[in-house]
């Protein structure tokens, strides 16, 4: 007991600090994988079951890394379902309207994301009110917003499926579906500005010691809000994406985001305290839960086992998490 | 009011602050001269900190008060804008992300970065390493990257005062920077503002500590229930007799 315990101090004391969310993230998703591969080898050992799962994962990754952002920033943001519906709506109304525009749909999707955003931001920010209630209002109220204007239609877009568009946004690039190269960019683009950039150094300041900030001249509030309509804009991108896949928009689109994505993030590494979080983490996460998703009942067990699984993995990854690397809570 | 040729870096003039019904501070006029170490003493309550804050921007003063900086007053003040002007502030509760890097710490609001904002990771480790080492806080246990809470007290205080002089700063404020700490580290941070006196900086200088509050200053300005009831040069005033004029104040408050 005692010699594994200096083992894995060991092993711990050659990665750095910052790197042991990612590592024990990607620890816990090999053993995961292991476990399927061995439970059900004819499985997930072939090239299928993964093409069917890069088509969405993808979708999870996007919305996600925005996540890591507002959990970084010390806020909750519940809305984003909810904005994946609304901005999904407005691309695929102006599609209808314009005789498919791309030009101008995929812009007023993204502003209309932004704009869900920038609400959620302000309410947040300006009057001060607890980010999970605001945003978990906001959610009922898009949600029923959707509705309204999409006056219970299914909107199939049979016309989309030639496109060029559709092709590079979400067709296949060799085996691999193209929104795994979109999600990878803005995974890397979206971990440069975490990691490297100073908007980053401010978010995790804004989740740590807001008057920090704002005694260094940081506008914490002009941060948070930015984070908002960040969670937007991913939102508005995984729900074109989720229209371009299906070919079809229903009001119903981001239902089922809420609790993966979520879990995704802490699966990851990040603490839900704030003030610090690892994209890499969330890459692993959001691969971590749709993979069980799928893997459980791939694995032959009953469809009823995947939330059982779930519910373990979140459990089990965060007793990894605190071991490997320390307290998550401050 | 001063001797001094010199031109104030930062005057105030009949500045309040109420919250509520409550003055923190009522119509305060002080000038701050290069050079020169101020030690501003008074009970808890008294304003000292409500004060620091409005110099610093980040607190607004009431209408009316003006914040003049180089002889020329100020419209909207800010932390930013603050800093901008070489005001630093080592704040009572130090005024760090504890989850972040030390280097993070030492350029937050200032980082140093490339057009596009990217931070220069390289320059800022390699100026807080120098800053550091200057200053004399060295340590096998930790380098420039390491988070902040790995940190002694002292240590923590010296990141907060080592970033208040790595910018072009002309006055820092230190809000109570010795206390909690321990006798050698406290020594330390007073050679340290003696430092800054020699470096030409001016300095407000906030201590419950009246021993140390003596020992650092060229002024003192006491500071009863939000307003100014004393501002003098030390002259040759013996530590002795600063307490005992302390101790007056005290006392006139509690009749």
């Amino acid at each position: 007991m005692s010699t594994e315990v200096a083992k894995t101090k060991k092993i711990k004391e050659l990665i750095p600090e910052v790197y042991r969310p990612v590592f024990g993230a990607a620890i816990f998703f090999v053993l995961m994988m292991v476990a399927f591969i061995v439970s059900a080898p004819e499985v997930f050992l072939t090239v299928g079951i993964y093409t069917a799962i890069f088509l969405s994962l993808p979708l999870f990754t996007i919305v996600g890394l925005s996540l890591v952002y507002i959990t970084a920033a010390g806020e909750i943001d519940l809305s984003f379902p909810s904005i994946i519906a609304i901005s999904a709506l407005a691309f695929t109304w102006t599609l209808q309207q314009t005789g498919m525009n791309f030009g101008l749909a995929i812009p007023a999707s993204l502003l209309t994301g932004c704009a869900c955003g920038w609400v959620n931001g302000l309410l947040v920010t300006r009057l001060g009110l607890s980010s999970l209630i605001t945003t978990l209002g906001m959610n009922f109220a898009l949600v029923g917003l959707t509705n309204i204007l999409n006056n219970g239609v299914v909107r199939g877009l049979t016309d989309i499926n030639d496109s060029k568009i559709r092709a590079i946004l979400v067709g296949s690039w060799g085996p691999m579906p193209a929104q795994m190269f979109w999600s990878t960019g803005i995974a890397i683009i979206l971990g440069l500005i975490f990691h490297r950039h100073r908007f980053g150094i401010h978010v995790k300041v804004a989740g740590d010691n807001p008057e920090a900030g704002r005694a260094m001249g940081v506008n914490i509030e002009r941060t948070k809000t930015l984070v908002f309509i960040l969670i937007g804009l991913c939102s508005s991108l995984t729900g074109i994406f989720a229209v371009l896949l299906n070919s079809t928009f229903f009001p119903t689109m981001g239902d089922g985001y809420l609790l993966p994505t979520l879990a995704a993030v802490f699966v990851g590494g990040t603490p839900v305290t704030g003030g610090k979080g690892t994209i890499g983490g969330l890459v692993i996460g959001a691969a971590t839960v749709v993979f069980i998703q799928t893997g459980v009942v791939a694995a032959g067990l009953d469809g009823y086992w995947t939330s059982f699984g779930f519910g373990l993995v979140i459990v089990f990854s965060l007793i990894g998490h605190r071991r490997f690397s320390g307290k998550l809570t401050r | 009011m001063n001797q001094s040729a010199d031109t104030p870096i930062v005057s105030l003039h009949n500045v309040s602050k109420s919250f509520g019904r409550v003055f923190a501070l009522e119509g305060i006029n002080l000038d701050f001269y290069p050079g020169q170490i101020v030690s501003l003493v008074g009970d808890n309550g008294a304003g000292k900190s409500t004060l620091t804050k409005i110099i610093s921007g980040t607190e607004d003063p009431d209408s009316g008060g003006e914040i003049i900086i180089d002889n020329e007053k100020v419209g909207k003040w800010s932390a930013a804008r603050a800093r901008n002007r070489g005001i630093e502030t080592v704040h009572q509760n130090r005024a760090l992300s504890e989850q972040q890097s030390i280097y993070a710490n030492v350029f937050l609001g200032r980082e140093k970065t490339n057009r596009f904002g990217f931070v220069s990771r390289k320059a800022e480790i390699a100026e807080t390493e120098a800053l550091m080492r200057k200053i004399g806080y060295t340590s096998k246990v930790w380098n420039p990257t390491s988070t902040v809470n790995k940190l002694s007290g002292g240590e923590r205080q010296g990141v907060a005062i080592s970033r208040a002089i790595l910018f072009e700063s002309r006055l820092v404020m230190l809000d109570e920077p010795t206390t909690a700490m321990a006798l050698s580290e406290a020594a330390e941070v007073i050679e340290f503002i003696r430092d800054l006196k020699k470096a030409g900086k001016s300095v407000i200088f906030i201590s419950h500590n009246p021993w140390d509050a003596h020992m650092v200053a060229d002024r003192f300005v006491i500071l009863e229930r939000g307003k100014v009831v004393y501002d003098a040069p030390k002259g040759d005033m013996s530590a002795d007799d600063f307490i005992a004029l302390l101790h007056k104040f005290a006392k006139k408050d509690q009749l």
